[in-house]
């Protein structure tokens, strides 16, 4: 039963990501022979394997400099998210009010517009002759700066984007956390910020995690927000590894930053595995 | 959204009004508080609103210049240039074809994987549903431009089958996670209880187990569907040029025609999502979608 969709990863997902290791690492042959017959700047070994390719992206200045507006973007964002989740999810979960629920409803609304949507709305709304520039007029500040094309509004895309699984995931945690936990702290002298970092944050420590990885992971290989918001150049690596792909034509390097990509994210979802582990464990002692 | 900005306006005068000497502190932090909150509240709806009906405004304008707040000349004109426009008609279309078709297909193949992940001893369980995310923390481009030599070869580049295929990798995670998660949530003491009372192996999952896990079933369906309908970049790589679906084609709406044009379509696509969004919306916020991530 378990089968059908574990083979249909394998097959459609597993066996390509070998296949361009494989290339990214110089054999151009077999299955890579189509892709490259037609590549450029292509590195390719008659021997085990050569880090070349690996070399000539990391030599780039553009890559570089895409590799450390990925990881700003992500860290950034991420940041956001969970500051804004946990402030929705917390004011909803601590009031228990008529605005609270309302806030959090509206918070899921994100999940529900279509990514292409969302970046071309966000890009209209924050760019010259958007909302936020003729408010800024109206207001007397015809010299506001605007955002469009730049990577502080491939930050605000991505919160916006984001932001509805961070509430959902923090406020079902809370929803299994007594509201009398938070009081007692409350009582005890310590504030809103402080009740909130520990207490609550720890009794709710797996849907942070969750939130923190599976959202950096998102961000970290998103295209349709940064490249319909961002700059051309330094962006997110998603759309610079499409442009080396579809403009430059060098699939090879294309594969080389998804690949890089794909160790961030490796890393990223580190903290989910062992707070998974942990809290199955801890499940575990639980019930025996 | 002019609504919005007047509550923020007025809220901290009404705070001055307040008589400073008879308020007691108590009242007075409660009221700092609210002002606090409501501008915040306000901030996050403009937020994340704003974009949104920013863009619907865009689809009803005739004459909008900048810096005015709302459009010179209203019009539907663009409206009809979208519905005479044959190949947006035909993305609309082609659209509604996948997506259901890419959702049955990912029901047939996941639910059954969801339910032994819930009920059976799945050797190495976790290892191969994290295995299953891997499509998502994999760089899309980076595994299209590998998965094009595999469809090339197996002659599925400009088919339909290719572009559910791919559609279909996007789905796979929602939908096994989440029916997992609900189908792990049906007590097993009701389904051992309708054994008791003679109910066949298939009678008690389909009157028992089913129904009670209906609810994340959906809520995996729906973000399924919403994947399929919101996929563009597999699609564009697969599909082109005879399959050209709504957010292919937003993509050259957005870089050739003027705003008022994509502000249309984007509106139209925009349509079903929210629909889906309020059948959906009681289930998704009740946790079916947070436990999927939890199992």
């Amino acid at each position: 039963m378990v089968a059908p969709p574990v083979a249909i990863i394998g097959f459609f997902v597993g066996v390509p990501i070998v296949i361009s290791v494989i290339y990214t690492l110089g054999h151009v042959g077999g299955p890579n022979s189509a892709v490259a017959a037609v590549a450029q700047h292509q590195v390719a070994t008659h021997g085990l394997l050569t880090w070349a390719a690996y070399q000539q992206v990391f030599a780039q200045h553009n890559f570089r400099a895409s590799l450390v507006a990925s990881v700003w973007v992500t860290v950034v964002s991420v940041v956001i998210v969970l500051i804004l989740s946990w402030a929705i999810a917390l004011y909803a979960w601590q009031t228990n009010s008529r605005l609270g629920r309302a806030l959090s409803a509206l918070a899921i609304v994100p999940m529900f517009i279509p990514v292409v949507i969302a970046s071309y709305s966000i890009l209209q709304f924050w760019s010259y002759g958007g909302f936020v520039k003729t408010i800024a007029y109206a207001l007397g500040m015809p010299n506001f700066p605007t955002l469009g094309f730049s990577l502080q509004l491939v930050v605000l895309g991505e919160v916006w984007v984001s932001v509805p699984f961070g509430v959902l995931m923090i406020a079902s945690g809370l929803g299994g956390i007594s509201p009398s936990v938070f009081e007692a702290a409350r009582d005890a002298g310590a504030g809103v910020v402080r009740a909130t970092l520990s207490v609550l944050v720890p009794m709710n420590l797996l849907p942070t995690v969750i939130v923190t990885c599976f959202t950096g992971i998102s961000i970290l290989g998103s295209f349709t927000v940064p490249y319909l918001v961002g700059p051309t150049a330094p962006n997110l690596l998603g759309p610079e590894a499409t442009e080396t792909f579809s403009s430059f034509n060098e699939p090879q390097q294309a594969e080389v930053m998804a690949i890089v990509l794909f160790g961030l994210s490796v890393i990223v979802a580190v903290p989910y595995i062992w707070a998974t582990y942990r809290s199955n464990r801890n499940a575990g002692v639980q019930a025996t | 959204m002019s609504v919005g900005a007047t509550v923020a306006a007025q809220e901290p005068r009404i705070t001055l009004d307040q008589p400073t000497a008879r308020v007691p502190r108590r009242a007075r932090r409660i009221t700092w508080t609210k002002v606090v909150s409501t501008i915040a509240v306000v901030l996050l709806f403009v937020f994340i609103f704003g974009p949104l009906v920013w863009l619907l405004l865009w689809a009803f304008a005739g004459v909008w210049h900048y810096p005015s707040l709302l459009p010179q000349k209203w019009s539907l004109s663009w409206w009809r240039q979208v519905f005479n426009y044959p190949q947006l008609v035909r993305s609309v279309e082609l659209s509604f074809l996948f997506a259901p078709t890419v959702t049955a297909l990912s029901a047939v193949v996941c639910l059954p994987a969801a339910y032994a992940f819930a009920r059976f001893r799945v050797p190495g369980r976790r290892a191969l549903m994290i295995t299953l995310f891997s499509v998502n923390a994999f760089p899309k481009i980076g595994l299209y431009i590998t998965i094009a030599t595999l469809f090339f070869a197996l002659h599925l580049m400009g088919t339909f089958f290719g572009v559910v295929l791919i559609q279909l990798l996007g789905t796979i995670v929602f939908m096994t996670w989440i029916p997992t998660a609900a189908f792990a949530a049906v007590p097993r003491a009701l389904e051992d209880a309708a054994r008791d009372v003679g109910a066949s192996r298939l009678r008690t999952f389909f009157s028992v187990t089913l129904p009670l896990a209906a609810p994340g079933i959906f809520v995996a369906m729906v973000l399924s569907f919403l994947a399929s309908l919101d996929e563009a970049q597999g699609t564009f790589l697969v599909g082109i040029p005879n399959y050209v679906t709504m957010p292919v084609q937003m993509y050259s709406l957005v870089s050739d025609y003027p705003p008022e044009a994509a502000a249309v379509f984007a509106v139209l696509l925009s349509i079903p999502s929210v629909i889906l969004m309020l059948l959906v919306r009681k289930h998704v916020m009740g946790g079916a979608l947070a436990r999927g991530f939890q199992v």
